[in-house]
């Protein structure tokens, strides 16, 4: 009974803490390590996007370049060029993305790596959901629940708009890291 | 005894791909060494992790490069181009071939692994050339040791079944490498192993969740029926009377079904079985072929 009535009083507390799952797997650092274990250095090499580049992306790639600045590191040992590293995100029906692309010093994909993914809610929360998240927890478990976000099945997400941005950096990479 | 509490929090790598059309998560709690001895240092639990997971995601990569419907070039589309002919197939295929003819027969062609010509139709898979049907049934798909034959023009599609049996593809891996606990979530198509209880929450239509509880060596599969074809969603389920319909009506009101099974292929083959089988049966009819429905 005395549990009951300390869940009475936590659940407007935590129902602040959003239902959505979350998760961060890699940093930027660990992404650029994996992919370039032998690189001495990552070399910053954002590209600064004007509006006639970012249409030239567009009509080439066929999905819109959002951000003016497009974040990318050229992974290099002694000089030596050993590819690069873009830093992009998209934006799905329920997802919001970050993801890493690395690509070869001739163009080819070497890996893609989500750093972190946010899926949230299309619609409201239902409250009777909200209760369910508490049957069975007791009072440590309830006060742990902000991080012990639950994995979601549903039915499956397309990556559509991952594939769809690596298609729009490859085409980037062709226009102006190429030659570079 | 390890301690959960630090698998399901501390000690653990997880990774997330685009893979499947989808996206992947693998999470590998502690490795044991040869020996069976957990590692000492944190770099060295790091780097065998990061290994087994590596090897969980070749697997995935393998079964998507042999079973895939979309590419023109996998063992599944050369069988699909070639009705009559006894073709050579992997031992993954042939198992998943074996797999989805046995739940079609078994599931009264509810899952019916043959219609992928009916999808053709549909303009959710694509056409890679030729006569087809658009529906057959299981005594279309031969099989003999390392090797299969369609009896008639059908296309086979193992969207049903081919994800998650790709989850326990992997799953297998991380075993291999010596993972002693973790879970895949390819999409929605989860499984769960060794000492660690998941909490999972079910995505329903309106895109709200809820919570199932806690997931503990078992795989959870959820599906989507009716609404229609939607690029960010793109399952499509299509039954004995609305693959031969030309309508795009698709079977009524949208629903969502979760299965839980031993297995993640006999869960996600079993949410096609949930979606179709008539309401009244439907949780007899899961049952019966080894999952736990959980509805909506």
């Amino acid at each position: 009974m005395k549990h009951e009535m300390l869940l009475g009083a936590l659940l407007p507390m935590t129902a602040l803490v959003a239902p959505a799952y979350s998760a961060d797997y890699l940093t930027v650092e660990q992404a650029q390590r994996q992919f370039f274990p032998n690189a001495s250095q990552f070399v910053d090499s954002t590209l600064d996007l004007d509006d006639d580049q970012r249409d030239q992306i567009k009509e080439r790639a066929g999905t819109r370049q959002r951000r003016d600045n497009q974040r990318v590191w050229r992974a290099e040992q002694e000089g030596k060029n050993l590819g690069w590293m873009f830093v992009d995100d998209v934006i799905g029906k329920h997802e919001f993305i970050t993801y890493a692309l690395a690509v070869s010093p001739a163009g080819e994909v070497l890996g893609v790596e989500i750093l972190s993914y946010r899926e949230t809610h299309g619609g409201e929360v239902r409250e009777a959901s909200w209760r369910d998240q508490f049957n069975g927890k007791t009072l440590d478990d309830t006060i742990r629940l902000g991080k012990d976000v639950s994995n979601i099945s549903g039915a499956t997400l397309s990556c559509r708009n991952v594939t769809d941005g690596v298609r729009r950096l490859l085409n980037i990479w062709d226009l102006y890291l190429k030659h570079a | 005894m390890p301690d959960s509490q630090a698998v399901g929090q501390g000690a653990q790598t997880k990774r997330m791909r685009p893979l499947l059309g989808t996206f992947v998560e693998i999470a590998a709690g502690a490795v044991k060494t040869a020996a069976g001895a957990v590692e000492a240092t944190a770099a060295d639990r790091g780097t065998r992790a990061e290994a087994a997971i590596q090897s969980a995601f070749d697997a995935i990569a393998n079964i998507h490069a042999l079973a895939s419907f979309q590419q023109a070039d996998s063992e599944l589309s050369r069988l699909n181009a070639s009705p009559g002919q006894w073709l050579p197939v992997s031992r993954h295929t042939l198992r998943l071939l074996r797999l989805a003819r046995a739940m079609t027969a078994a599931s009264d062609h509810l899952f019916n692994c043959t219609l992928g010509g009916a999808v053709i139709a549909r303009g959710a898979l694509p056409d890679h050339g030729g006569d087809y049907l658009k529906i057959g049934c299981a005594d279309d798909i031969e099989l003999e040791a390392g090797r299969a034959r369609l009896a008639r023009p059908v296309r086979i599609t193992l969207d049903g079944i081919a994800k998650g049996y790709a989850v326990d593809c992997a799953i297998a891996a991380l075993k291999c490498a010596g993972v002693s606990s973790g879970w895949i979530n390819a999409g929605g198509d989860l499984r769960v192993f060794g000492d660690m209880a998941l909490p999972v929450s079910q995505r329903r239509v309106d895109g709200s969740t809820r919570s199932l509880g806690a997931l503990q060596n078992a795989a959870l599969a959820t599906s989507c029926a009716g609404g229609g074809v939607d690029a960010d969603v793109p399952g499509l389920i299509l039954g004995p009377e609305t693959a031969d319909a030309d309508s795009a009506a698709g079977i009524g009101k949208p629903a969502t079904f979760s299965v839980i099974s031993r297995f993640a292929w006999r869960a996600d083959a079993l949410t096609k079985v949930a979606a179709l089988a008539p309401a009244s049966e439907r949780a007899e009819r899961v049952a019966r072929l080894g999952g736990l429905l959980i509805e909506e």
